[in-house]
């Protein structure tokens, strides 16, 4: 499974054309990681990881409504593996100024992403639909609450959505 | 900040009771307890007075922080306030026979809350109507009737404060009332004057101190129904057996109480069903409240306008201080209702000019709340955050409480913090990765 993409993002790219490399990276710069596993079709522990990720962040004291924007993407992220793909994994990965959610799973992938992004074009099975889920409004939530966001997929196979958001310098960096 | 074996605002901690049993620990939703030396101590600033410890407790070591004062009415004013929860106790007696036995007791007057508490729904629904066209707050709103809720919000949800509906809790609106209009004649008549809360929760803070240094004539004393209940039971006896009412003179309109349904707007749902909002919900339950809070957090329910919370099951006829069971108490609330029906008792023209004039609007910001609370909890740094991961990772997280703590995780935020050694954990010293206690 392949991690975060570091080459397109900004302070990284800086870091790299200074000469650094990834590892030199990693070293200055205090990072969590962490990753939870989604069960496909399973409802009732749909939003755990959510909830988990909220917690760790509130400790952190970050931004309120910094918070609630992460813990709805992460929250719809999940939905959509839970929904959608077969089992999936939910990466997070946090540094000092900034946060990127990371959700793959082995799902049917996306034909026409375009199509995914509109508002209230919907896939989901009738099952899903049933229990309140599946009104087509993931994809352009998670779009609207994130600071940067990406879609990959490929038909049949697997989809990964990679958000970032910009923390701002918080005061832990010292 | 240590934690203390001291009493918060709201619960009163009696050391010689406590046995350590820890039932308290795991329950707290803040986590605000820990067991040190084989007694529970607790950081005091994070209580949000939800009672659940003092349920837990076998022991009793863990009691509210309201006391039956001896003098009432002895050589000053005693005015009762009183939750509407005190009527569901007593079957057969109809709120205004209640009122009336307390004022036998002693009270000067007596302050139904139910009264204030048709305002607030009045004002809320009010605001409900007009939020829909512009939208000055975001669904769904959340009712600031259970002060347990509000401090739960402003500590665990703060990006939810937006959420809660800005019009004065009942509570808030009964004092103000009795502060303009009853508090000032005796004021200039140079009488103290003693605020009486009776109430089923011990979220009532202030226990005797005054408040206000420009009003040094008036205090406020908390009172639980289990702590008026063995002394107003004889009263009511009174009052029902005799045959002709005794005479009992009030002056204000809040005085007594005509209706049979007061007591319904303390059940689960009684908020909302005057209210006539077709998309709310009522959830009761400490668990509930934090499962909804966190799913509203997610952007869920958006599709819902109000909701009503309560922490207590059963809302607050559950409330921690109540005597009869939440379950009795329901039937005879209901059964009141059908048999005399729902009524209300304020002009409704009245109500809308003096929502138009602010009257309803809250008067101070929730950020209030918010500094109180984020405050008292210290932030964890990047750092230690990694630091906690690691070590929740290698403490088997089985969260037996055995350090004192109520899970690995938060003993492992004690450890990064400063208040707790890495050697309290048992599993860790059995199996020999750590040294084991000392001392």
């Amino acid at each position: 499974m392949r991690g975060v993409d570091l080459y397109d993002h900004p302070p990284y790219a800086r870091n790299l054309a200074d000469g650094g490399s990834n590892q030199t990276v990693c070293r200055y710069m205090a990072s969590l990681k962490k990753f939870f596993f989604i069960k496909a079709r399973d409802f009732v522990h749909a939003g755990e990881a959510s909830i988990h990720i909220q917690n760790l962040l509130k400790s952190m004291h970050l931004d309120p409504a910094l918070i609630r924007r992460i813990a709805i993407c992460s929250y719809e992220g999940e939905m959509n593996a839970v929904i959608h793909g077969g089992d999936g994994i939910l990466n997070v990965n946090i540094e000092s100024n900034r946060l990127t959610l990371e959700i793959i799973d082995e799902g049917p992938g996306i034909q026409d992403i375009q199509l995914a992004m509109q508002p209230g074009y919907s896939t989901a099975p009738e099952e899903a639909r049933e229990m309140g889920f599946g009104a087509g409004m993931g994809l352009p939530n998670m779009k609207k609450n994130a600071d940067d966001i990406l879609i990959e997929s490929e038909p049949g196979k697997r989809t990964r959505a990679c958000m970032t958001f910009f923390l701002g310098l918080t005061k832990e960096v010292q | 900040m240590k934690p203390e074996p001291q009493d918060s605002l709201y619960v009163r901690f009696h050391e010689e009771r406590c046995t350590g049993c820890a039932e308290c620990l795991k329950v707290c939703p803040t986590k605000a307890i820990r067991i040190r030396q084989q007694k529970s101590v607790r950081f005091v600033d994070q209580c949000i007075g939800c009672s659940a410890c003092l349920r837990v407790c076998p022991a009793a070591a863990v009691g509210s922080i309201t006391r039956m004062p001896e003098d009432i009415g002895r050589d000053h004013v005693a005015i009762a306030l009183v939750s509407p929860v005190l009527y569901a106790q007593f079957p057969r007696i109809m709120p205004g026979g209640v009122l009336m036995a307390l004022r036998q007791m002693g009270f000067h007057h007596t302050v139904d809350m139910s009264f204030f508490f048709e305002m607030f729904q009045y004002a809320a629904a009010e605001f409900i109507r007009r939020n829909r066209t512009t939208r000055e707050a975001p669904w769904p709103l959340i009712s600031p009737a259970c002060p347990v809720v509000v401090r739960l919000i402003a500590f665990q949800f703060p990006s939810l404060l937006p959420h809660i509906l800005p019009v004065l809790r009942p509570v808030a609106l009964m004092a103000r009332e009795v502060r303009e209009r009853v508090i000032p004649e005796y004021e200039s008549q140079k009488q103290d004057v003693v605020l009486y809360y009776i109430n089923p929760c011990p979220t009532k803070s202030t226990s005797g101190q005054t408040l206000d240094p420009h009003r040094s004539r008036c205090r406020e004393v908390a009172i639980g129904i289990n702590d008026i209940y063995p002394a107003l039971k004889p009263q009511v006896e009174k009052v029902l057996s005799s045959d002709n009412m005794p005479f009992s003179w009030t002056r204000f309109e809040f005085e007594t109480c005509s209706t049979a349904d007061a007591a319904f707007g303390a059940m689960s749902g009684g908020e909302i069903a005057r209210i006539e909002i077709e998309d709310s919900l009522a959830v009761h339950g400490l668990k509930e409240t934090v499962d909804y809070l966190n799913k509203i957090e997610m952007g869920l329910l958006k599709d819902i306008e109000y909701i009503e919370f309560r922490t207590c099951r059963e809302a607050c006829l559950g409330g921690a201080l109540a005597v009869v069971d939440k379950y009795i108490a329901k039937r005879h609330v209901q059964k009141m209702t059908t048999t005399f029906g729902m009524g209300r008792r304020l002009p409704q023209d009245a109500l809308l000019r003096q929502y138009e004039q602010g009257r309803f609007k809250i008067d101070k910001s929730p950020d209030v709340l918010r500094k109180f609370f984020s405050s008292c909890k210290p932030t964890l740094s990047l750092a230690d955050a990694e630091r906690i991961e690691q070590l929740v990772a290698n403490l088997g997280n089985h969260n037996c409480g055995a350090c004192g703590a109520p899970g690995c995780r938060v003993f492992a935020e004690d450890v990064v913090l400063g208040q707790a050694e890495l050697n309290e954990c048992i599993w860790l010293s059995v199996h020999g990765l750590v040294r084991g206690r000392t001392g």
